[in-house]
């Protein structure tokens, strides 16, 4: 294989990765990931663990359907409802780039799985671990944390606020952790 | 008929006069040659045969992505493809058949290559545009494809209906590549429709007034009409989706007073005359095969010149008959009920004149009249399921079943594949300087037919008893099982013979009987000129006493002279008498068409991704296309030469 035709299949080799992975969809309804989530035991110097082996973040993340769907499941769990549409009301703000629980997609899962004081419930045993995963995706692309042909569109809904892949990318700032105290686990 | 035959063009020139223009033409009218001159190349068989082996490929390709879903079907409960996949599989089968194949074969190719052939002329209306009409199309394809095998295939089916191909429903990229798809396609079928237009009003050879027009140009002429009514109402659909998904307009939400119904109307007035733009072409090549093997002019020229326009008409009155199911009120449900029986009057008239016209006259069965008879066949059972269809209780029965999947192939492979098939076979030498086998011609097309039926017929019955079209598997115990497997069988057939009309032009371009002028003996123009044709068409222009040019043609039949052969010179005609009018100059071979197409196509791929991406993009296009319409100084000054009236 020539010099020219090695590089012309990398770049190949390239595109079709990033391409994959924006259109991935995951269909494994008997998978682990596809039990509702589990809460993972809580430190007290962090937010949360890693998360369980067995699920695949960044192509939940990099996967536009998965984001789209973390879109429609905001709304079905009503997060939306102490979230606003991202910009907060009884629950913070999530399409800033101030991040009291971390930033991260694992993070974010844990917040969503384990709750948080101040009236964050958690919702570990009520959903299933891939759309915690497809949620957690939805919300960082919020603060345009996604590339924007994986972020969602505009919703047939009254639009509210501008659709997430025409946001401006948030630099999310220092971290605050809070110290989370609760019980060790049994 | 008249046995004796005007030779306008010919090997063996009688004078050294004749030899000497003959290479004076040759020399003017030379495509660029080398691996640069492939990208300069504007000469209407040049492109025209680039069009017809380019859509040949991707008929094959889309007819390779059917036998990936009849596999699939084949077994109840099967998992050879995941839903996905097969989603992206029957959406691009559709797409590419229907834009890749159909349109472009039917329409463009066919046109492009004959049409100025036909009427006597050197070259087609606006070469150049031609030439950028072809690479959008080639590029449309690859662009398609490309995305397909990165998991990008658009998902939707082929005519994505909102709000399943919205922002909401169908996240990531594919339906934005559908939609550009269709922006690439259209606009390169709409370069095409105006160039015949021009060709066939202004270029025809003198003495081809309206009522001597060949059958096949008339063909060609409606459907570009039809094209250019039609098109832009998807382009419009398509444009519209993009931007509902990319820039967040509001055209489909209805939420905020937008209307998905919006993009149905949108689309079927496109798609319904979409189906006549395929088969008004593949009528026309019936009605000229059947006079040439029936060896008279055909029965009712005027009767099937205007069914050819009143179906060109009515076909932009039908479009709500695919929206039965939608719940539209009553009357129109019954008013376009009426309307689609109505296309029942120009395609009957068709078929009577073709019967008469093989009736009385003195059949010769060759390879291309087997298509015609097998056209006959295949299409009029499509024509009656239609009429199924058409009613709106039968259809809110079979809506979106295989029944409809039935009668769609019966229509669409009757109406544009055995004709072009049969027009294949008929034009093989012109093309080529080539005869085909005639008993591998005879293979393929028993082996086709027969496959056709057991593929399709047994959908009829399968839809009937309720198996909906776009599901990815079924049921063992849904009683779907034996008649599905019989199609699969059935596609075993389509494919071989399909593979033996491959084998049999592979053999013929190798060690074929070398082809004669005109082998079948035919009427029109482009039999008067070698097999294939020089890039000059016609060493002298001719002139035409007849709607069969070489039948009427009188035993000394006048050509046109003192025409400039130093230039790429040609005769304009009046639109109604084709009383010669003036002469101009074509252009000559340029690489900017294709540098536009590559710039055309870097805009259209990147306003997939950002809507930004058509204002930066102008800027190169803008400059691609200074490129291409700069003039050069002795072409001006030989147009002011030839302007008398601005001189004075
Ligand atoms: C080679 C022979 C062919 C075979 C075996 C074949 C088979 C099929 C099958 C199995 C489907 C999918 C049905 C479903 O899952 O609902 C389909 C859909 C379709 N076919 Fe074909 N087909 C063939 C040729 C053609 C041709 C020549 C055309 C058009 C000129 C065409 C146009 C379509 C269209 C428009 C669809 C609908 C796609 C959609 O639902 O979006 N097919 N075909
Ligand atoms: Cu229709």
């Amino acid at each position: 294989m020539s010099f020219r035709s090695r590089e012309f299949f990398a770049f190949a080799l390239l595109v079709s990765l990033c391409a994959c992975k924006r259109e991935q969809r995951i269909f494994d309804p008997g998978s682990a990931a596809s039990q509702p989530a589990g809460a993972t035991p809580l430190t007290e110097v962090g937010a949360g663990t890693s998360p369980p082996p067995g699920n695949r973040p960044n192509a939940i993340a990099e996967s536009a359907y998965a984001v789209g769907e973390g879109k429609r499941l905001y709304q079905a769990y009503n997060c939306v409802g102490c979230h606003a549409n991202g910009g907060g009301a009884i629950g913070p703000a999530l399409m800033d780039s101030e991040w009291i629980y971390g930033s991260s997609l694992e993070q974010i899962h844990s917040t969503i799985v384990q709750g948080r004081p101040n009236g964050m419930p958690s919702f570990a045993g009520k959903i299933p671990d891939y759309q915690v995963w497809e949620i957690a995706a939805y919300v960082r692309s919020m603060s345009g944390q996604l590339p924007s042909d994986v972020a969602p569109s505009r919703s047939d809904h009254m639009p509210m606020v501008v659709p997430e892949q025409s946001r401006p990318k948030e630099h999310p700032g220092a971290e605050h952790p809070q110290p989370v105290i609760t019980e060790p686990q049994r | 008929m008249n046995e004796q035959h005007v030779v306008i063009a010919e090997e063996s020139y009688t004078t050294t006069s004749d030899a000497e223009r003959a290479a004076q033409l040759a020399k003017v009218w030379a495509e660029p040659s080398g691996f640069l001159g492939w990208f300069k190349a504007v000469h209407h068989t040049t492109i025209g045969k680039r069009y017809m082996v380019t859509a040949f490929g991707f008929f094959l390709a889309a007819g390779l992505l059917a036998g990936a879903m009849r596999l699939q079907l084949a077994f109840p409960e099967a998992h050879i493809m995941s839903p996905d996949l097969y989603n992206q599989v029957f959406t691009m089968h559709g797409s590419v058949m229907m834009f890749l194949f159909a349109v472009p074969m039917m329409f463009e190719a066919l046109s492009v290559y004959f049409v100025p052939l036909m009427v006597g002329t050197r070259n087609i209306a606006f070469p150049r545009l031609n030439a950028f009409s072809y690479y959008l199309f080639l590029f449309a394809g690859l662009m398609l494809f490309a995305f397909f095998f990165v998991n990008s295939g658009p998902d939707r089916g082929w005519f994505s209906y909102v709000p399943l191909s919205g922002p909401d429903y169908a996240p990531g990229k594919r339906a934005d590549i559908w939609a550009q798809l269709i922006t690439f396609t259209e606009i390169s079928g709409l370069c095409v429709a105006v160039e015949v237009i021009v060709t066939v009003f202004k270029l025809r050879a003198p003495g081809m007034s309206l009522n001597r027009i060949p059958i096949f140009v008339w063909g060609e002429v409606v459907t570009s009409f039809m094209v250019i009514f039609a098109m832009p109402g998807v382009v419009v659909a398509s444009t519209m989706l993009l931007l509902d998904r990319t820039a967040s307009t509001q055209f489909f939400n209805p939420a905020v007073g937008g209307d998905v119904l919006l993009f149905q109307h949108l689309f079927w007035w496109f798609g319904h005359p979409e189906v006549y733009i395929i088969f008004i072409p593949g009528t026309a090549i019936v009605s000229t095969i059947a006079a040439t093997f029936s060896r008279r002019h055909v029965f009712g020229y005027m009767a099937l010149v205007l069914s050819l326009i009143a179906t060109g008409f009515i076909a932009f009155g039908l479009w709500v008959h695919h929206m039965f199911a939608t719940g539209i009120p009553q009357m129109s449900e019954g008013f376009f009920t009426a309307a689609s029986m109505m296309i029942a009057i120009p395609a009957g008239t068709q078929i009577f004149c073709w019967l008469a016209t093989i009736l009385t006259g003195k059949v010769v069965l060759k390879t291309p009249m087997w298509w015609v008879l097998g056209f006959f066949f295949v299409f009029i059972i499509g024509g009656m399921t239609g009429i199924f269809v058409a009613s709106v209780p039968v259809d809110l029965q079979v809506h979106d079943t295989y029944f409809v999947v039935a009668h769609f192939h019966y229509v669409l492979i009757g109406g544009a594949v055995f004709p072009m098939f049969g027009a294949f076979a008929y034009w093989f030498p012109k093309l080529t300087g080539r005869m085909l086998s005639e008993m591998l011609g005879l293979w393929s097309f028993w082996l086709f037919t027969i496959g056709f039926n057991i593929t399709f017929f047994p959908m009829h019955i399968l839809g009937l008893r309720g198996m909906p079209r776009r599901v990815y598997t079924y049921p063992a115990d849904a009683g779907w099982t034996a008649l599905n497997q019989i199609e699969s069988v059935g596609y075993i057939f389509l494919f071989l013979g399909v593979a033996v009309f491959l084998y049999n032009v592979w053999h013929s371009l190798r060690r074929g009987e070398m082809a004669p002028a005109n082998p079948w003996q035919a009427g029109g123009l482009e039999w008067a000129t070698a097999s294939p044709p020089a890039t000059y068409n016609f060493l002298n222009m001719p002139t035409v006493n007849g709607s069969e040019p070489l039948w009427d043609a009188l035993p000394d039949q006048p050509v046109v002279s003192g025409m400039h052969e130093d230039v790429r010179e040609i005769v304009t005609t009046r639109i109604l008498d084709a009383e010669p009018e003036g002469r101009d100059e074509m252009p000559g071979p340029t690489a900017w068409p294709f540098i536009a197409a590559v710039v055309t196509t870097a805009l259209f791929i990147g306003s997939i991704f950002r809507p930004i991406a058509v204002s930066i993009g102008a800027i190169p296009l803008a400059i691609a296309l200074i490129g291409w319409f700069w003039p050069t100084r002795e072409e001006s000054q030989r147009r002011a030469r030839r302007n008398i009236w601005e001189q004075s």
